[in-house]
């Protein structure tokens, strides 16, 4: 991933900043024994009150209490320990969008004693054999509208089992029963699956028979759990481009639930708050800010499956009194340019957190004037479920992530892995209890990030004389586009499969709309007929939307180091040269 | 033409329409409406100003014989209809916006409808022209009240607003086809007959006033969308009002040759308004604010 010599960095003296708030290394005591524990505690407190409400386009919506998320996702657990005969440890991947089934199957994964695999819903069937192989998942929930992709995946994986969920279950049965109509047969969604699957519903009353008619007791399949047990495998491309499970535990999930407590104290009201969850639930930003964090603060998460176009959030925004938007930069740009959310912007809107992508300042400026309320930014990254740093709400500094969380220490590291000298940036490496256990199964990987419990972020960062941190540049070649990672390595290979390729080079440019975009350089094979337009349709056929390059290049040789390695850094400042867009992700 | 009960029971329907668009509107839309009030008075403006101006050109432009044009001079000034609604949901339009249109222009039909029909029309005709307003302030009652009855529904249920909103909506389509399948069969005779001049102007002063609409806000720089709701609204007017205006200031012969233009025209708007919806609704998804995928 660098050039740094990782060994050195065990000589270099911390020099970690130190709010005077949260002393870096303070231990960070977990409010809850595990996720589970968390689960049953927060529903028996908050049980009668909303704890997610479903809103589609049209305005239709599902409610589930906290009593209902606790019934349901115990029977879902005993679903899949005791009709599926899942142990302890096995891996259960959830394919969907936000909706009321994500919180149930994700608690009932995490009650069986099982481990959560969190799958972008958009991956191709590629990606999916992948991730599954990888994780060695034994059962896979996934949605309806993509329940094409399901047999392919099935030849080709140790998946058992699949349980299909539909976008409106657990709504009313009306509304649930005309939603779905509309979605299959107006909007025509749902792909037809010939794949064998079990719906959701059927796997709710069949783990309820077993809760009723043998008393099986769910309490039991984690009465053994230990914080520092696995929880969850968070994929991510980190720094080589091929996809790892980022091994996150019970303790590190908690930990940072606890270190976001303790940095908006006093902002966040238990019980009372309305957090619009738009961001994907399965993506690890939302996953600990809304269904981990503000879960358990007993807000009602009004949940958005898809926020394409942005008009699709309308009725949620103006339905519900939402008090915090947890996003990223696109999202709060684009709502303030909907006419009907810079007029009126939600009236009980607290605060919105910032994370992803560096939020712009243009932005964060004219939110804070449309909506009277700031956007908190803060920094993290999958690796670190994910909070590292985040502004505090009363010393908020627009341009900076923030200072580290409770319990959390940083450094700077030059390029030679020492400390970086005073007011120098430097790459910024992360110590404290949300750092993960490793990369699953590949410790070799898992040794090249954290050194000594030291996790190298790959990010270039400056520190000022208050310790406010700010992310100056990146040190990988990774792209970001709208918050995704994408890996050049993993766009290249795939371009260099494209018949009538010879060479390619990949990397990102600074775009207005998606922070970076992709772009290919390609060298056609002698003789061979290659266009633009071919590259792209084979990068869609087996690449997420995201990843496919927005602009494709041919051209007749890319510059190589004496060594004969593509010089991606050359490509990408020529490119900058004629690119005319102005200003970076870090704009 | 139509009967009693079926006049029931488009107004019924039209009723249940209306509850279903108010369940797809919040006080807020109608402040934002409110907010920008230049696209109200482009509305009014181009309904009261453009329309009775595009009526008495035509009429004048192909040479109509003075009944023919008296009954286009009324259409030309009628206010909004509430089917202007229907269309700019469909077209995925500003239906705040149409909805306050439709009740200025109705409000102020007591003064600018008699005012211009006297205008242009006594260049045709001089006769008494009595344009009873009873009618109109019941049309509006009609098409408001379900509409706020919508908006308390939605804010109360979002679920069954929604529901509303969804059967407001197929019942739309449902009408829209009904009218013009029974209405071509029955009247075949009376449109086989029907020289072309008083096609062309039927359905010219529609299309024109779409266009001109259209046009107008465009320039002024109300924004697509609007520019959409204020061409609807512009095009589409209360032909049931012009209709009982003929048959209330006019007997016998002649007021059959004075509706004429009125009654082709309540089809053919359905017809050309149908159509403009389809392209506005594609045009105005096409605007729809798109951004990459969030994370």
């Amino acid at each position: 991933m660098t050039t740094l010599d990782l060994d050195q960095t065990t000589q270099v003296s911390a020099r970690s900043a130190a709010p005077a708030a949260a002393p870096a290394g303070t231990p960070v005591s977990l409010p809850f024994r595990h996720l589970p524990d968390m689960v049953d505690r927060t529903c028996e407190r908050y049980a009668r009150q909303h704890a997610f409400t479903a809103v589609l386009p049209n305005g239709m919506f599902g409610n589930l209490s906290f009593a209902h998320v606790r019934r349901d996702a115990d029977r879902f657990a005993a679903f899949l320990r005791e009709e599926l005969g899942l142990a302890a440890g096995d891996r259960v991947a959830i394919q969907l969008p936000n909706s009321l089934a994500y919180p149930i199957c994700a608690f009932g994964v995490l009650k069986a004693g099982c481990v959560l695999v969190n799958t972008n819903p958009l991956y191709t069937p590629a990606e999916m054999i992948h991730q599954f192989n990888d994780s060695g998942a034994r059962v896979l929930v996934i949605v309806d509208l993509f329940g094409d992709k399901i047999a392919p995946v099935l030849e080709r994986t140790g998946i058992e089992h699949v349980v299909l969920v539909r976008l409106t279950d657990r709504f009313s049965r009306l509304p649930g029963f005309v939603a779905y109509n509309v979605i299959k047969y107006w909007n025509r969604l749902v792909p037809a699956c010939t794949a064998p699957t079990i719906s959701f519903q059927e796997a709710l009353s069949r783990g309820a028979r077993h809760l009723h008619e043998r008393s099986v007791d769910v309490a039991a399949y984690t009465a053994a759990t230990s914080p520092d047990d696995l929880a969850v495998l968070q994929y991510t491309g980190g720094t080589t481009g091929v996809s790892k499970g980022a091994m996150l535990s019970h303790r590190n999930l908690l930990a940072n639930v606890a270190q976001i407590e303790e940095r908006v104290a006093g902002n966040v009201t238990h019980g009372a708050e309305c957090p619009l969850a738009v961001l994907p639930l399965y993506h690890i930003f939302a996953f600990t800010t809304n269904l981990l964090y503000f879960f358990q603060a007993g807000a009602r998460n009004v949940l958005v499956a898809n926020p394409r176009p942005l008009s699709n959030l309308q009725r949620a925004i103006e339905n519900y009194p939402i008090s915090w938007i947890p996003g990223v930069n696109t999202l709060f740009n684009g709502l303030l340019n909907e006419e009907w959310f810079a007029d009126h912007p939600p009236p009980k809107l607290r605060g919105s957190i910032a994370g992803g992508t560096a939020l712009h300042t243009t932005v964060a400026e004219r939110w804070q004037r449309v909506t009277g309320t700031p956007i908190i930014e803060g920094y993290g990254l999958t690796e670190c479920s994910p909070v590292v740093t985040l502004n505090p709400f009363e010393a908020n500094r627009p341009g900076s992530i923030g200072l580290p969380l409770l319990g959390t220490e940083v450094r700077l590291l030059n390029a030679y892995g020492e400390a970086a000298a005073p007011g120098e940036p430097g790459e910024l490496a992360v110590r404290g209890p949300q750092v993960m256990q490793g990369y699953w199964q590949r410790p070799e990987e898992t040794a090249k990030v954290i050194k000594d419990g030291w996790l190298l972020t790959g990010d270039i960062a400056e520190i000022d004389a208050d310790g406010y941190l700010r992310i100056v540049d990146r040190k990988k070649d990774l792209i970001i586009v709208s918050g995704f990672n994408v890996y050049p390595n993993e766009v290249e290979d795939c371009i260099a499969a494209c018949p009538g390729v010879a060479e390619v080079a990949v990397v990102g440019l600074p775009d207005a709309k998606t922070g970076e975009m992709v772009k290919a350089f390609v060298v056609a094979k002698p003789g061979a007929a290659l266009t633009a337009e071919q590259v792209r349709e084979h990068c869609k056929q087996y690449l997420a939307a995201y990843k496919v390059p927005k602009a494709v290049e041919l051209r007749a040789e890319l510059p190589k180091s004496p060594v004969g390695k593509v010089l991606r850094r050359e490509l990408r400042a020529e490119a900058r040269v004629t690119h005319q867009e102005e200003g970076g992700v870090n704009g | 033409m139509v009967s009693q009960t079926e006049q029931l029971l488009l107004a019924l329907m039209i009723g249940v329409i209306m509850l279903g668009m108010g369940a797809s509107l919040t006080w807020r839309d109608f402040f934002r409406a409110f907010k920008r009030p230049q696209a109200i008075l482009i509305g009014f403006a181009s309904q009261y100003l453009l329309m009775p101006a595009i009526g008495f050109s035509l009429a004048v432009a192909l040479q109509l014989p003075p009944a023919i044009a008296i009954g286009l001079i009324i259409i030309s000034c009628m206010p909004g209809g509430s089917t202007s609604n229907i269309f700019t949901y469909f077209a995925k339009g500003d239906l705040a916006l149409s909805v306050t249109m439709t009740t200025f222009s109705t409000l102020a039909a007591f003064v600018m409808a008699p005012l211009w029909i006297f205008l242009y029309g006594s260049r045709f005709m001089t006769s008494e022209i009595s344009v009873g307003m009873s009618s109109v302030i019941v049309g509006l009652v009609v098409m408001l009240i379900p509409v706020v009855i919508g908006m308390f529904i939605r804010r109360r249920n979002a679920n069954v607003g929604a529901l509303l909103e969804l059967l407001g909506g197929i019942l739309g389509v449902v009408i829209i086809l009904a009218l013009i399948a029974l209405w071509v069969p029955r009247n075949a005779p009376l449109l086989a007959t029907t020289p072309w001049q008083v096609y062309a102007a039927a359905v010219g002063v529609g299309v024109i006033g779409f266009f001109f609409g259209f046009l107008v806000s465009q320039g002024v720089g109300l924004g697509f969308r609007r520019a959409t709701t204020v061409a609807l609204e512009t095009g589409i007017q209360n032909g049931p009002l012009a209709l009982s205006i003929v048959l209330l200031s006019f007997q016998g012969e002649l007021a059959n040759e004075i509706a004429l233009i009125p009654v082709l025209y309540s089809l053919f708007i359905v017809i050309t308004s149908s159509l403009v919806t389809v392209f506005f609704r594609r045009q105005n998804e096409l605007r729809q604010q798109y951004v990459g995928a969030l994370l």
